[in-house]
This record gives structure tokens, C-alpha cells and sequence, in this order.
């Protein structure tokens, strides 16, 4: 152990009082920091999650005509911004485009489903309803939507083509379960009967109000569509990497694509939005430990000014005595982060047992939390930079203070 | 560098404060402080005798003039090694003692060899509580500083000072506050202690007695030094 360290010890163990209030303000700030990030990202994941376990992380939609735009002689007057593709309706190379991106490491299962916009019926209520043609088998593979079931089997849907899956808060609307039956009206005019198999959640409050799963080609034949497909969904390794790879289809496949980043853009703001303002909030708790920590450490330093010239007069240098302060303040750190990274874990455990009711965008029963060793990690640094920063003012301080002044002065 | 250590100044010049309240505390002050001797330095308050010992305890730096530690120029050097040989060579004795008020005797004899760094733990310990025993200290080696009397603690300072084996011992004003028994007493024990070891010893007093049980005697007035006398002789410079 370095003598500053010694010393440094000795020193905050006599200061009780002071390094407890120290300890309190970094502690409450580091497990209040790591808290609410877990619970803003957990409500961001569990969105993010259901999302992509409905809709994939990438989906490839209608074809466009090139446009060769090396070959275009630009007008001076052009705005180029406006030039816009010519976008044809589905995708009927289906099975080549789902073999060709398979190819692609980062491709788990792809889709192909067949969309469109119906009414659905059932008694006296109507409303309108999101039609997912699906295969299945692929679907299955691409999606959570077998987890998804809250009521009836996916098998019974699977097994029997004129059985549908339905949205939960759509079934609700409805009044319908498995076993109903359920109306669809097709482009034509006329109502498809269908029986209801399963009842999904997806926990986001867009897709469990309006969705309807059928099978592809009977949803084909409903919508009345010449096309294979309107789009094909992907399921991804690496779901945060969906912009570039649906970049690369794009120009591979001359096909639009979207990525579930750019799909939920603005509710990811949202949920960023909400988590940088708890984080800005939390941090100033932290902030608030810091001037804590300067003004008993300056406190400190004006109590200890005739410690500091002995200690000067026995050969300590200035680093030392810099060191000493700064040693509090480490110490005051590293146990103020360890006890407040528990304090968070507690919190957060806590936390993600409180009951919720929340039927909005999202659907769950209780808190969401998230267990990220970032947050740990963010909330450790931060306090650290802040403890150093109130540490280092009052040590420089103690360094620079002239042992001749304090001596001449005692022995007067 | 231990054994012959000679502690010498020239020339000396310091002045305190600024502007208009400058005080010109010492005035060309010359002074060889040699291994084995005692010297005392007496005078009226405010002559510069505390200024005087800072400098030569490398604690502050003179405007004009030079320290040398055998006969090595010190005085131009950096505060990091102005502090290395602060806790080599010399160590520190002050009126009001000044130890550390949350340590034991034991750590605060402990503290000038932390610095050092070349004991371990219960090699630190050990010369700690040797030292204390020599200064009659054996049985209250961890009784808390403040808990001593001021006799006492003085004696632990003594002890302290001599933590490293330093070659030179400035001492300001050791007895300064300390009943006669206790001055007696504690200039004794120094004095032993600097002439068994060969130990060079410069005290600050203003106790006539003390100044003249020394082997030198120096006497200041405004900033220099007017007289400087061995023992039981006064000679006028």
C-alpha cells in the first residue's frame, strides 16, 4: 500500500460522517442511473423484439425501374431529390429472390407474404383488418408468431386453409375466440367466411388491433392479386445491420426495401428520446453527488492544512498530497458504483415486479426491464468522472498549498 | 553522504510578503552546520531564526544566496527531489509538535518511513516502536496523539524525526511549549540521541539555557547574524 493510499484511508475513515454523505449521493445516483435505463430500454426491447418477431427485421417489398442514373445529363434547373422511381405492385420471383438471399450469412428464414387492407365482420361489429397471406411453415420460421398464440393452436391453423389467426385486441373488439367465425370481405364484394384457429399478442398495440393471418393462396385469391407475394419478410443474425443488407437487395434484386429501423423510426425515437432525458435527469442526481463530494473534500483540505504541511515537511511531495485527496475520492468512487451497481440490480429487480396495466403501444402487465451490463458499465464511468473531477480541484489545491505559511503561521 | 554531512548556507536573502508589507527577514546569513555539533539559534521573535531553518530544511527557497548539503548546491533544485532528500537526510522538529491528530504515536513515527519506502510493514513497526521506547515511549505506542500530554508528544515528534535517520535535526522552538521538567528533559534526550549518533542539530529557542548547554550558539537580530559563539565564549561577527 502507497503511503498517500494509507494515509488517504486514514483520513476518510476519521471523516465518517462526510464519507457516508459522499457515499449516499454516488450510490443513489449510480443505482437510480442503471434503474431507469433498464427500464426505458426494456420497454424499447420488448417493443423492438415483438416488432421484428412479427414483421422481421427486414422486409422487401414491390419492384421498381431502375433508373440508370450515370446515364442521366442532369438539367440545371432538375432537383434531383424529386426524381422518384416507378414502383410496380408484388413480387412474383418469389422463390428465386427467397433462394438467392438465403445465400446471405446473415439471413436466418425468409417469407413471403401477401398483403392487403380488408373489412372483417363478425355479428354486428365491423372493422377494418390487415390481411397476412403466410405460408406457414416459413413464417413460422421467420417469425415469433407460434410463440405469439394466447388462445387455440397454430397447428389448427396450419392444418386447415380456411381457418385464420387473429389479433388479440382485434379479437376483442370482435368479441371472437377460437372456434368463431370470422367474415372478410374480398375487393369483389363478397364475404369469406373463416374460422378463427388461434388468437396472437405481439404486445404492439398496431398489428394486435388490425391483424388477420391467413394462408397465402387463399389470401391470394381474397384480394383478388396476380402476384406471388407483397412482400417477403427476413429474419436476421444481426438485426441491427438490416439498412445495409436491405442496401445490398436493393441494388441486387431491384426491389424496395425497408428495415425495421426505418419501419418504427418514429417510435425508436420516442423510446430514445424518453431514455436520454431519464439519463440527463439521473445524471444530474450524480452531478449533484459531485459538488457533494467537492465540498467535503474541500472541507477536507482546509481542515487537514497543517496535516499537509507535516507531511510536506517529512518529504512528501506535492504529487502525494495530491494523491491523498485524489485516493479519497477513488475510494468514494469505486465503493460508491459497487454499492450503487447493486442498489441498481435491487431497483431493477424491483422494479420489474410492480404491476402495470398498459394497453397503448405496447401491451404488458408489468414493468419491462432490461439487464444490460452497459448500464452498469455507463453508470461506473460516469460516477468515476465526476468523483475525479470533484476530487481534483480540492487536490490541486492541497497540493499547491505552501507548508511555510501554515508552519510560520502556527509559530507565531 | 552519511557520517560527514555538513548542512552550510551563504548569503542567504529572504523577504516575505509583497508590495508595501515586504519584510526583509534574512540579510546575507552564512552558517556551517557540521555532523556531531549542536547549534542553536537565538533572538528576538520576527529576527528570521524560523525562516532561517526553513530554508535550510529545504521547506522554502531563499531570493539570494545558497544551501549546500556537503557541500553540493541544493537550492536551485526541483520540488521532487527538494522533497527526497527532506525525507533522507533531514527531519523536522516543531514547537507545537504538530503530529498527526487521528494517529497513534506508533503511525505517526511510522509516517516520514512510508515515504521512504524501503521497510516493509513490521520492519517500520519495529524501528517505530524502537524509537519510541528511546524516548520513553515503550508503553503508549498506540495511544492516539491527542490522548498524550504535550511532553509526550513532543518526545513523539522526537521520535519522528528521527524515523529515517536523518543527518541533520532542525528544531523550532522543541521546548517552546513545554513546562521546564519537560524542555529539560526533552533537550537532553535530543541532544543524546545527536551526539551518540553524530547527528547535526540546529534548534530555534529562546530558552537561554537550552541555547547554551549547545556547542554553538548564533544570535540573530533583523536578518542576520550578529554573533556566533561556542560554547561558553561569544564571539561578535
Amino acid at each position: 500500500m502507497t503511503a498517500s493510499l494509507y494515509i488517504a484511508l486514514r483520513f476518510a475513515t476519521h471523516r465518517k460522517r462526510a464519507l457516508l454523505l459522499s457515499l449516499v449521493g454516488v450510490v443513489f445516483g449510480v443505482g437510480i442511473f442503471i434503474c431507469t435505463q433498464a427500464q426505458t430500454q426494456g420497454f424499447a426491447q420488448f417493443f423492438i423484439n415483438s416488432t421484428i418477431g412479427s414483421n422481421g427485421a427486414l422486409v422487401l417489398r414491390s419492384r421498381f425501374q431502375p433508373r440508370y442514373e450515370d446515364m442521366v445529363v442532369g438539367a440545371k434547373s432538375a432537383d434531383a431529390a424529386a426524381a422518384r422511381r416507378n414502383y410496380f405492385e408484388g413480387i412474383n420471383n418469389v422463390s428465386e429472390i427467397m433462394r438467392v438471399s438465403r445465400e446471405f450469412s446473415n439471413v436466418v428464414a425468409c417469407s413471403p407474404v401477401i398483403r392487403g387492407t380488408i373489412s372483417a365482420r363478425a355479428g354486428f361489429e365491423t372493422t377494418t383488418a390487415d390481411l397476412y397471406g403466410i405460408d406457414p411453415t416459413s413464417h413460422l420460421r421467420t417469425t415469433d408468431l407460434a410463440k405469439q398464440i394466447v388462445e387455440g393452436q397454430f397447428d389448427d391453423f396450419r392444418n386447415n386453409t380456411t381457418s385464420v389467426i387473429i389479433g388479440y385486441r382485434l379479437a376483442s373488439l370482435l368479441e371472437l375466440g377460437p372456434g368463431d367465425t370470422i367474415q372478410l370481405l374480398s375487393p369483389g364484394g363478397e364475404y369469406w367466411r373463416f374460422n378463427i384457429a388461434a388468437v396472437a399478442r405481439s404486445g404492439v398495440s398496431a398489428i394486435d388491433t388490425s391483424r388477420v393471418y391467413a394462408h397465402a393462396r387463399v389470401a391470394q385469391r381474397l384480394l383478388k392479386k396476380s402476384y406471388q407475394a407483397s412482400l417477403i419478410i427476413y429474419k436476421l443474425r444481426d438485426p441491427n445491420r438490416a439498412p445495409e443488407l436491405g442496401a445490398h437487395f436493393e441494388n441486387l434484386f431491384q426491389h424496395a426495401t425497408q428495415s425495421w429501423q426505418e419501419r418504427e423510426e418514429g417510435n425508436l425515437q420516442i423510446f430514445s428520446t424518453l431514455r436520454m432525458s431519464a439519463a440527463i435527469t439521473v445524471s444530474l442526481i450524480i452531478l449533484l453527488a459531485g459538488f457533494g463530494i467537492f465540498n467535503v473534500l474541500t472541507m477536507s483540505v482546509l481542515s487537514k492544512v497543517r496535516e499537509i504541511a507535516i507531511l510536506r515537511s517529512m518529504g512528501y511531495r506535492r504529487a502525494d498530497i495530491s494523491a491523498i485527496f485524489l485516493w479519497q475520492g477513488a475510494l468514494i468512487a469505486g465503493v460508491g458504483s459497487l454499492l450503487g451497481c447493486v442498489l441498481g440490480a435491487l431497483l431493477t429487480w424491483g422494479i420489474s415486479k410492480v404491476p402495470i396495466h398498459i394497453r397503448g403501444l405496447l401491451y404488458t402487465n408489468h414493468f419491462l426491464v432490461i439487464w444490460d451490463w452497459r448500464h452498469y458499465f455507463w453508470a461506473t464511468v460516469l460516477a468515476i468522472v465526476a468523483v475525479f473531477i470533484a476530487s481534483y480541484v480540492p487536490a490541486r489545491r492541497a497540493a499547491h498549498l505552501q507548508p511555510v505559511d501554515t508552519l510560520r503561521g502556527s509559530s507565531l | 553522504m552519511k557520517g560527514d554531512l555538513s548542512l552550510t548556507c551563504r548569503d542567504l536573502e529572504r523577504y516575505l510578503g509583497e508590495e508595501e508589507e515586504r519584510v526583509h527577514a534574512l540579510r546575507g546569513v552564512s552558517l556551517n552546520v557540521e555532523a556531531g555539533s549542536l547549534h542553536a539559534v537565538v533572538g528576538p521573535s520576527g529576527c528570521g531564526k524560523s525562516t532561517l531553518l526553513y530554508i535550510l530544511g529545504l521547506l522554502d527557497k531563499p531570493d539570494a544566496g545558497s544551501v549546500e548539503i556537503s557541500a553540493t548546491p541544493i537550492s536551485h533544485l526541483r520540488d521532487e527531489e527538494l522533497a527526497r532528500r527532506r525525507n533522507e537526510l533531514i527531519g523536522f522538529i516543531f514547537q507545537f509538535h504538530f503530529l498527526m491528530e487521528d494517529f497513534t504515536a506508533i503511525e505517526n513515527v511510522m509516517i516520514p518511513m512510508r515515504r521512504l519506502g524501503q521497510k516493509n510493514e513490521s520492519e517500520m513497526r519495529e524501528r517505530a516502536a524502537t524509537l519510541l521506547e528511546s524516548v520513553a515511549l515503550g508503553d503508549k505506542l498506540r495511544r492516539q496523539s491527542r490522548h498524550l500530554s504535550g511532553g509526550e508528544q513532543q518526545r513523539v515528534a522526537i521520535a519522528r524525526a528521527l524515523a529515517n535517520d536523518p543527518q541533520v535535526i532542525l528544531a523550532d522552538e522543541p521546548t517552546g511549549n513545554l513546562d521546564t521538567n519537560n524542555s529539560q528533559r526533552a533537550f537532553e534526550l535530543l541532544a543524546n540521541i545527536v551526539r551518540e549518533r553524530e547527528k547535526a542539530l540546529l534548534l530555534v529557542t529562546h530558552n537561554r539555557f537550552i541555547a547554551d548547554a549547545c556547542d554553538w550558539v548564533h544570535e540573530m537580530k533583523d536578518g542576520r547574524i550578529i554573533a556566533s559563539h561556542p560554547h561558553g565564549q561569544r564571539i561578535l561577527v
